[in-house]
């Protein structure tokens, strides 16, 4: 059933929340135990919540647009009376104070919570393996990993264990695990939706978004989630656009005339599976009335160093409170690898000394990918490409830490220029999902809905 | 000798400096004043800065003749390690201005903090109510050469925050010192609390350098902490191995900028400082510096003055106002402002002492019953019959004669009759019809009954 059409049902009372949250419990009970998306499950406050949704429905009371829609939340943003754990060891008791802005927005809009998702501790990672409560599966590809660092929500998703989640993002982490899955991932502007309540990887790229498994679903999470929060310094004033009016029954209103760039040096780095899976993608849409440009972008290889000098320094001063004073554990005595190895380096090029010829060069280095990508995006409505350049690996294939860096080649762009991006998936290399990305100016979060829209009609047909 | 100063002082405002939590963290119960932004609990991002504390500090900055930054301004982080520290970082922004000067001390650069919690190590507690309090940090130019130019500059410095109306006192102040003497190395003393700490911990390093340059012992560079309990200061690490605080300007928080048209509308309403003021009422009014600067101190005195001066003689109401109202005031423990005297009233007050309607001691014992009262001045001269005016020496002529007339009287008096005194000071009356002061009398009868 689409996700609107059960909106509806549940409105009209034809199907109840609670018959919706029932179906993806059973489903959660037998399954998660194989995925290990959850880390948490709360079933008793989200029967209640149905419940009262139900009733007010009967009663003929206004609800919200995610009325009986069951949510899965990451493990790193707040919701009260949640273990907000980052899936490290160092917040393994620590339970959620307050509603994060976009908790509380979900729950207005009586979207419905059923628990926190797996993740890579600190979301530094782009597997789940490095969780400490264990790796995420993907249900989509057994026996490999889901991608990162919101795997877990990609793969509640996935696995139809509810019907939205909600990632974070901060050089890929929503449309990486959404690639490898074969979901839809979206990463909105940066600033378009509120941080509070969000646990820090590095605060400039880190953006909330959502997965669903169609358009309309992440529509539907956007126009909750999005908007200004005078609580949260980095979030624009605009008005939201109305994201589900871009959901439209005729596709070739979305995509006609959409004018899309192709970014060759994308493909270059891209294996050739997964080239051949994305050219055809982009050569349908050309058949139903997209324009296509060739564009060049030379500073590709500026882009992992970058992000990560300035992920390692804000992810660094982020982890000081973890000072094994107030949450039980010293963050460096309890920590996984990839987390202490960023913690050390962003300490260690953060030094006076250095702060010079490392910092401030990458944010240097950063205002200037910023530039070019504001003029390549300048003629064009999106760049469309691969989201993420390898295949998933394994689980428990060791990769050095620049093979694992590897993969956000792609997807660190959009955090570095603070651009939205979005993940759909293309098709399948010896089944397992490929994921097409686009990325747009700031703020046109809507094309990319529409975009989005457009290629899941096409692809259906 | 040579000294800088590193002041600190909390800016007056109901909340704190990037959440919603109010300020009044001493009447508070401990940990009641808190949320999860000021706890900075994960996921806690700050709000907005607070526009009071931004603005406090532009005025502030202002009238201690800065420059304001016409570039972006911003919070950086400053980490370390301590248990009083929420986040392991203290937000403190960029100067907001520089290029100042008070009394001859140029002021390096003015700028916003945070304040951290309160470790409380002998109760094992940090109270986080303090955490997140605006502060202003107002850092000197190594240019005081004495401990007393150094307080001379603090209790003015403090006087500036108490004029502009923006800043706690005193009370709330922590101040590092710094300072090197001739063939020595630059020290800093930490912990410092009020001026006479400053006074005191800067004597008592000055003495304690030149007696080891004395015995020909090197003076290393260092940190030093004050002991307010003992008066001495004791080594707390060696400068060289100084922390890095590795300083990031803070994600979270956008630059901000502030409009010439928001410094113009501060700069306008903003008090005239008091050590610009003093030199005006030297020039507008005559009156002399010792006088200006007693008047001065305080704002709410010194705005008295001017509405006085518009109908008394600014001298003679310097000399009282100095004197006798600072007295009364000083007396009663209260401010100026506390005292809710008017200006009205001294008006009224002075005007009868001009016009010797009444005594200079009637003057002064009427501006004694002046606190907290709103009648005026000559309802009270008339409530406690003080007027008219007699002159001493016809008081003088009264005492000679009485003391003449009535050699009774005065046998009585040496032979210790205490009645004798009273029926002496009745008949200087009727000689005065009244006007004499009863103890002036007194006084006058006892000295020259003496002789």
């Amino acid at each position: 059933m689409k996700l609107l059409d059960k909106s509806k049902l549940i409105k009209n009372h034809e199907i109840t929340a609670l018959d919706n949250l029932e179906m993806f419990c059973k489903n959660i009970e037998k399954n998660n135990g194989i995925y290990n998306a959850f880390l948490e499950i709360n079933k008793n406050p989200a029967l209640d919540c149905a419940a009262d949704i139900d009733s007010r429905i009967k009663a003929g009371e206004k609800v919200g647009k995610l009325a009986g829609m069951v949510v899965g939340i990451k493990s790193n943003i707040n919701v009260e009376d949640f273990h907000i754990t980052a899936a490290s060891k160092t917040l393994e008791n620590y339970l959620g104070s307050y509603d994060a802005t976009v908790v509380k927005r979900i729950k207005e809009e009586d979207g419905i919570i059923i628990g926190m998702t797996n993740m890579d501790e600190f979301a530094a990672g782009s597997s789940t393996e490095t969780s400490y409560f264990g790796h995420t599966e993907n249900p989509a590809a057994m026996g490999r990993i889901p991608g990162g660092s919101s795997g877990g929500s990609a793969v509640a998703v996935a696995s139809e264990m509810c019907d939205l989640s909600i990632g974070s993002d901060t050089g890929g982490s929503i449309r990486n695990p959404a690639s490898h899955c074969g979901v839809m991932g979206f990463k909105p502007t940066y600033g378009a939706v509120s941080r509070q309540g969000l646990l820090d990887l590095a605060m400039s790229f880190d953006q909330i978004g959502s997965f669903a498994s169609e358009a309309a679903g992440i529509a539907l999470m956007l126009e909750t989630i999005m908007g200004f929060d005078y609580k949260e310094c980095t979030t624009i004033d605009w008005d939201v656009p109305e994201f589900t009016k871009m959901i439209v029954s005729d596709e070739e209103s979305s995509l006609k005339g959409m004018k899309l760039g192709l970014v060759k040096q994308f493909f270059e780095v891209s294996d050739d599976g997964i080239v051949d899976i994305i050219e055809e993608s982009i050569d349908n849409m050309e058949e139903n009335g997209v324009e296509v440009v060739e564009l060049s972008f030379d500073y590709i290889d500026l882009c992992l160093p970058t992000y990560y000098l300035i992920n390692y320094v804000e992810f660094f001063s982020a982890t000081r409170k973890y000072d094994g004073r107030k949450y039980g554990h010293r963050i460096e005595e309890v920590c996984g690898d990839e987390v202490l190895r960023r913690i050390h380096t962003g300490s260690y090029i953060s030094q006076k000394e250095f702060s010079g010829k490392y910092y401030k060069k990458a944010l240097q280095a950063r205002s200037l990918i910023r530039k070019e990508i504001t003029k390549l995006l300048k003629n064009v409505d999106a760049i469309v490409g691969p989201t993420v350049p390898k295949l998933p690996h394994k689980i428990g294939t060791s990769l050095e830490p620049m093979e694992m860096y590897a993969y956000d080649i792609l997807t660190v762009i959009a955090n570095l220029a603070g651009i939205p991006a979005a993940s759909v998936k293309a098709g399948e290399v010896n089944g397992i999902p490929v994921g097409l990305q686009f990325q747009a100016k700031p703020l046109d979060d809507d094309k990319i809905v529409q975009l989005m829209a457009g290629f899941e009609q096409i692809n259906k047909i | 000798m040579k000294c800088g100063l590193e002041i600190h002082v909390q800016l007056e405002t109901d909340s704190k400096l990037f959440c919603t939590c109010r300020t009044n963290y001493k009447e508070a119960k401990a940990n009641s004043n808190i949320c999860h932004v000021c706890l900075n609990q994960p996921g806690a991002k700050p709000y907005p800065p607070n526009k009071k504390a931004l603005d406090g500090a532009i005025k502030i900055a202002l009238m201690l003749g800065c420059v304001i930054s016409p570039e972006v301004t911003y919070f950086q982080r400053k980490h370390y390690d301590y248990p009083d520290l929420s986040s392991g970082y203290q937000r403190t922004s960029i100067p907001i201005g520089d290029q100042g000067e008070l009394n001859g001390v140029r002021i390096y650069d003015v700028h916003i903090e945070e304040d951290p919690g309160q470790y409380k190590p002998d109760l094992g507690i940090v109270d986080f109510n303090r955490s997140g309090i605006p502060l202003i940090e107002i850092v000197t130019e190594p240019d005081m050469k004495s401990p007393e130019e150094a307080r001379k500059f603090l209790r003015e410095l403090i006087r500036v925050l108490e004029y502009s109306g923006s800043a706690r006192g005193e009370g709330t102040m922590r101040a590092d010192v710094n300072i090197s003497i001739e063939g020595g190395k630059r020290a800093e003393i930490k912990n410092i609390n009020s001026i006479k700490g400053a006074y005191k911990a800067l004597q008592f390093e000055m003495i304690r350098q030149k007696n080891l340059l004395k015995r020909g012992i090197t003076i290393k560079q260092e940190t030093r902490a004050f002991l307010e309990s003992q008066m001495i200061t004791v080594p707390m690490r060696l400068k060289e191995e100084a922390e890095d605080y590795r300083y990031i300007p803070d994600p979270d928080l956008p630059p901000m900028l502030a409009e010439n048209d928001r410094i113009e509308k501060i700069r306008e309403e903003m008090p005239e400082p008091s050590h610009i003021k003093t030199d005006r009422f030297v020039r507008e009014y005559g009156i002399n510096k010792d006088h200006a600067k007693v008047i001065t101190s305080e704002l709410e005195l010194a705005d008295a003055f001017e509405e006085v001066v518009k109908f008394i003689d600014p001298k003679f109401a310097a000399l009282w106002m100095r004197d006798d109202l600072k007295r009364v005031v000083y007396y009663n423990k209260m401010s100026f402002k506390e005292s809710e005297i008017t200006p009205a009233q001294i008006v009224d007050l002075l005007k009868m002492l001009e016009d010797k309607k009444i005594t200079a001691k009637a003057g002064k014992r009427i501006m004694e019953k002046l606190p907290k009262n709103k009648e005026m001045p000559s309802q009270i001269a008339e409530e406690m019959g003080l007027i008219g005016v007699v002159d001493e020496n016809i008081v003088l002529k009264a005492v000679k004669q009485a003391v003449q007339e009535n050699p009774d009287a005065v046998s009585d008096y040496y032979e210790g009759k205490k009645n004798a005194m009273n029926f002496l000071i009745g008949q200087v009356m009727r000689l005065t019809r009244g006007k004499a002061d009863p103890g002036e009398t007194h006084k006058l009868l006892e000295s020259e009954l003496k002789t």
